[in-house]
């Protein structure tokens, strides 16, 4: 029971996702995620106290499977690389909440847990990272997954500017039929906006991405 | 299983950071609670003096930095043309690893909400931060690298007045 309480404890330290591009802001900053793939969709508001980490509130629906996860969402920023012309980040993400039955799924509610980690590599004008993720979420099962992507920007913008990045992400999900697939895709990044439009080319399903920092 | 496996892979790389960290952060600098440049005469506040990361990057290591070579001057924004012309002290900064505009809204949120911060400006061209100060006020070498750990990143050199505008014998 200990060792399940550390392990919880441990997987709640942990954090998330390519479409953040910095899911760590600056401290006192607030961060809003909306993500979409071919598996789920979720939204996440997320609190910067500190330049290391963030706490945030997450609700992931998954379309697949008819259930949504309500967790608290941390973020540690573990390690940042500085580079006069490039930076990279190691995080851990994770969290804790509830699943429950969406639609037609009338199972009793469950204890959901999720950690994993991401890292990312990046100048004005080459992106690299991977991120992975493993969720328990009791009886309504547990999902892995990875990814990764890689991308370029075809000019260097200027601060204010319309940055536009594109990307090639390759992901594995184990248990599913279609265990691995490729989304190409575009960011734009302007401001406080970042927004990613793909298509995921293997089972035909649309990515839709955005974040709004404020 | 799988549950454990986690646990484990993320123990391991909780490790691996922190090992990480304790060495030194990067490739071609060091950390240091002094700034590279210290125009002392600015200084007559010092409980601005809280002694925040900042880097030393020399010119024999780092050849075409812009805080070392290429002496990036004052972008000269319409904000920040107009704290100038107000008679403010202008700052240029050197800044590691700013390389996306959430970097740049990062630094200009933070060093925004200071009193003393008339013009703020981050140029992803010269990756430098851009200050002009309200007439009259100081911001220290330290206070200005301890305001951008708050927003993530790191100073390598601070220039100021006008070696900042360019204009240094």
């Amino acid at each position: 029971m200990k060792a399940s309480l550390a392990g919880l404890a441990l997987l709640s330290m942990l954090v998330n996702s390519f479409a953040s591009a910095r899911p760590v802001s600056y401290t006192g900053g607030w961060t809003f995620i909306e993500e979409s793939d071919r598996q789920a969709s979720s939204a996440l508001v997320h609190y910067t106290p500190a330049p290391s980490w963030s706490i945030g509130l997450r609700t992931e629906v998954n379309r697949e499977s008819d259930f949504a996860v309500y967790s608290v969402h941390p973020t540690w920023l573990a390690k940042r690389w500085f580079g006069r012309d490039y930076q990279g980040n190691f995080y851990l993400h994770g969290g804790i909440g509830v699943a429950s039955g969406i639609n037609d799924n009338v199972l009793n509610d469950q204890t959901a847990v999720y950690g994993g980690v991401m890292a990312d590599w990046e100048t004005r004008s080459l992106f690299a990272g991977y991120r992975s993720r493993y969720l328990d979420a009791g009886h309504f099962g547990d999902q892995f997954m990875h990814a990764a992507r890689m991308g370029f920007a075809p000019y260097e913008g200027d601060s204010g500017d319309l940055h536009t990045w594109l990307m090639l992400e390759i992901d594995h999900r184990p248990e599913h039929q279609d265990p691995v697939t490729a989304t190409p895709l575009i960011r734009l990044f302007k401001g406080p906006l970042l927004l990613e439009m793909g298509y995921n080319l293997t089972v035909n399903q649309p990515l839709l991405n955005f974040t709004y920092r404020f | 299983m799988k549950f454990k496996i986690l646990v484990c892979c993320l123990s391991f790389g909780t490790a691996l950071s922190l090992a990480a960290s304790a060495q030194d952060h990067d490739h071609d600098g060091h950390h240091s609670t002094e700034p590279a440049h210290e125009d002392h005469s600015a200084h007559t506040d010092h409980a601005d003096h809280d002694h925040g990361e900042m880097e030393h990057v020399s010119s024999a290591s780092t050849g075409t930095h812009p805080g070392s070579d290429a002496h990036v001057r004052l972008t000269k924004t319409e904000d920040i043309s107009a704290a100038l012309a107000q008679g403010g002290e202008p700052i240029v900064a050197d800044v590691m690893g700013v390389v996306c505009d959430f970097c740049a809204l990062a630094m200009n949120k933070i060093f925004s909400k200071r009193e003393e911060v008339a013009a703020v400006y981050v140029d992803l061209d010269t990756k430098a931060l851009n200050l002009v100060l309200t007439p009259g006020a100081t911001m220290s070498d330290e206070t200005i690298a301890e305001l951008a750990v708050q927003a993530g990143y790191r100073i390598a050199a601070v220039r100021r007045g006008d070696e900042a505008l360019g204009q240094a014998s």
